[in-house]
């Protein structure tokens, strides 16, 4: 009796193993006559599939709350496709992604970035090239997201960065928003001297100690001659940023000494947005998609944005430019509902519904965005053009980012110097294109 | 009497748990070994043998080796504390009574939350900002702020703090239990021989807990050597490199750069790491329950 318990108990564990693995091994060890009838059922099940709810997943790093507009949108207009979107943190954007792509169960739609050319040339992203909705964009959009002249993504609205500042505390004090790098710094000992903290930095992920690099580089290097087509000769190993950001990182110690604070490193964003939302802090550098949880957190909070200042008399800069995109698996079984979010996307329609929740210009031919009163003061910054994010382009910029981010906080702490930072970062430049090249 | 048809009803019994230890450990760790001499990237599809380069770059690259300093650092003090002070509350707290229930209660509640949770709640409190508990403790006491998380001297440190108050009920309640295991005779004729309290800590309570001391602190080590949820949660490996550890490394190479080869390489050489130290760890013990019995 206990022999027979035993083996039907170890068959019943057995089976439910096997069971696990799934149905398409059963589908792989029936019959050939079994197998065209399930293809059949299968194609059937495809057609159904398309008449009736067909569930894709979208996978973003921006907020459901910055995209609610524009889900909605799709949900009106597309209702035989089910958008599932899955927002993943910045931080671990590139992690899940990449271990997604890895393991084949990547999102059928993914909100790309600075990862698109590493992951076109992987062959991971479909070509959109000769698809319809492409030609409705400007080419500056495109760029980005184009390799060896092909397409793989499509731009999302710009984004932008600048800081932002609490109108009540500038106007209390007779203060008014900086035109060049000194009046900014000036602004700084301002609010200092009169017990006011200057600025909410949370540097415990190094972010912005990079935009700010990145803020002077705009200012002092790519605003000159030798930063045009930089970009280029760095995405092929040859451009070094020690040997171009020299003046961009001497003004940044300039401003890091008066702007961070070592405690700073013990700050997270979301905590320095806590201070500045509730009115603790002066000023907070951060971009329109912040403004919708800054006014939650405060209602009566006034608010307005400059730009990344640098040199006097010149016009500042804001960080931004071609943001997001919308890349589509190439292993995708929903290729075809897919390209059809893609299509709406393209409509002027799509586009209005983006920048409702996360304000910035379309790079949709013909549409054009009125901004906030809130960006009055980047008027100038604007109209000059002066929206870079160089990074976005770099076939390695997630990695050489993170390598900034990180050497800037050893910066900060006294345990590294600016010039080692540029060279870290063109470190991790050169291996991580020694590790994709032929 | 076990007969060879016993043998193998129990062979067969462990079998489900054996194949799934086969598919999910043993070969994906031969996979890994195979991959750490390639250079597949999770950008580059089609990679090559290239050899021990991975090795080689790794030994190399003064990122990776401060990894794993920190990581041993991490391992051996949070063994010494977390056992120290488990073997010292489990003495303490061998007695009967309400209060003494109630103080284990308190000391294992904190290792029943998620890690996470842990990690993100003390980041809170340990913050820099104005709103940080910590701080406005000290700040009470008349006392400076500190940069708990943000301090690349402390921050380690910091978070190692924080894995103690989690995991030493955890300890506690392992080292009870053996406690209650040694035969009270002993206790009794070390009283009649008026052995001092020291004395009988040293020499009967100690050497019996070898059971319950080995298993901990191989524990312990392992999962000082594993610690990735709460670096994550608290500090991302920062400022800068300060806590970078062996997985979080791990995890930055292998996903946010997509070295999969090259994070693959880390690994074995981790897995070579903790096996030695497990080894020496077993061999120590071995001769103390030697010297014991």
């Amino acid at each position: 009796m206990k022999k027979i318990l035993s083996i039907i108990l170890i068959v019943t564990l057995m089976t439910t193993m096997v069971t696990g693995c799934g149905a398409k091994k059963q589908e792989v060890t029936t019959g050939e006559k079994k197998d065209v009838v399930k293809e059949k059922d299968t194609k059937s099940e495809e057609k159904e599939n398309t008449a009736e709810n067909v569930k894709i997943r979208f996978m973003g790093y921006n907020s459901e709350s910055s995209r609610a507009t524009y889900l909605k949108l799709l949900e009106e207009k597309l209702p035989n496709i089910e958008v599932q979107f899955e927002f993943v943190n910045n931080d671990n954007f590139s992690n899940i992604l990449n271990s997604q792509l890895a393991a084949g169960n990547a999102p059928d739609i993914i909100e790309g970035g600075s990862d698109t050319k590493l992951l076109a040339n992987a062959g991971y992203l479909l070509d959109l090239t000769d698809q319809e909705f492409v030609k409705r964009y400007m080419d500056v959009g495109l760029k980005s997201f184009s390799v060896d002249g092909k397409v793989y993504a499509t731009p999302l609205q710009s984004w932008f960065q600048g800081i932002f500042y609490n109108k009540k505390i500038f106007r209390d004090n007779n203060l008014e928003a900086p035109k060049s790098l000194d009046e900014f710094i000036g602004l700084l000992a301002d609010l200092d001297a009169k017990g006011i903290k200057p600025i909410a930095v949370g540097a415990a992920d190094g972010d912005i100690l990079s935009k700010n690099l990145m803020g002077m580089a705009l200012n002092y290097f790519y605003n000159t001659e030798a930063g045009n087509g930089f970009d280029e000769s760095f995405n092929k190993g040859e451009g070094k940023l020690a040997d171009n950001w020299t003046e961009a990182s001497k003004q940044y110690v300039k401003l890091m000494e008066k702007m961070f604070t070592p405690d700073m490193l013990g700050i997270s964003a979301d905590q320095a947005k806590d201070e500045f939302a509730t009115g603790k802090a002066a000023m907070f550098s951060s971009g329109p998609w912040d403004v919708n949880i800054l006014k939650e957190k405060n209602p009566d909070l006034e608010l307005a944005m400059f730009s990344f200042q640098g040199e006097t008399g010149k016009t500042g800069w804001l960080i931004g430019g071609t943001g997001s995109c919308l890349e589509i698996n190439a292993k995708s079984e929903h290729i075809a509902e897919a390209l059809q979010v893609l299509d709406l996307t393209a409509t002027a329609e799509a586009q209005a519904a983006l920048i409702k929740d996360n304000t910035g210009s379309s790079y949709l031919k013909g549409v054009k965005v009125d901004m906030d009163p809130i960006y009055d003061d980047c008027q100038e910054t604007f109209q000059a053009g002066n929206i870079h994010a160089p990074w976005v382009g770099w076939t390695a910029g997630t990695p050489v980012w993170q390598t900034l981010c990180k050497s800037l906080q050893e910066v900060l702490a006294g345990t590294k110097e600016i010039e080692q930072v540029l060279i870290d970062a063109d470190e991790k430049n050169s291996i991580i294109l020694e590790s994709i090249a032929d | 009497m076990i007969t060879r048809k016993k043998e193998q009803v129990f062979f067969w019994m462990i079998a489900p748990s054996f194949i799934g230890f086969v598919i999910f450990f043993i070969l994906p760790a031969i996979m890994s070994l195979g991959y750490s001499f390639t250079n597949w990237s999770v950008y580059k599809v089609d990679f090559n043998f290239i050899g021990i380069k991975n090795y080689l770059k790794l030994f190399n690259d003064a990122g990776t080796m401060a990894a794993v300093g920190n990581s041993l650092r991490y391992a051996v003090i949070i063994t010494i504390i977390q056992n120290t002070l488990a073997i010292a509350f489990s003495v303490f707290l061998s007695k009967k009574g309400l209060m003494v229930n109630l103080v284990k209660t308190v000391l294992f509640l904190p290792a029943v939350l998620s890690i996470l949770v842990v990690g993100y709640l003390w980041s809170y409190m340990m913050t820099s900002s104005d709103s940080g508990l910590l701080n406005s403790i000290l700040h009470t006491f008349g006392m400076g702020s500190v940069n708990w998380l943000g301090n690349a001297n402390i921050a380690l440190y910091s978070v190692l703090a924080t894995q103690v108050w989690q995991w030493t009920g955890w300890s506690l309640v392992i080292y009870i239990a053996n406690l209650k295991s040694i035969d009270g005779a002993l206790y009794e004729a070390a009283n009649i021989d008026g052995a001092s309290g020291r004395q009988v800590f040293l020499n009967i309570t100690l050497p019996l807990l070898y059971p319950a001391v080995s298993f901990n602190v191989l524990m312990s080590l392992i999962g000082g050597f594993k610690i990735f949820d709460s670096i994550f949660a608290m500090t991302g490996g920062g400022p800068g490199y300060a806590t970078e550890t062996i997985m979080t490394t791990l995890i930055r190479i292998g996903f946010t750069e997509g070295r999969n080869a090259y994070s693959c390489a880390f690994a074995m050489i981790f897995f070579v790491i903790v096996f030695v130290i497990t080894k020496i760890i077993q061999f120590l013990f071995s001769k103390w329950e030697g010297s014991v019995l």
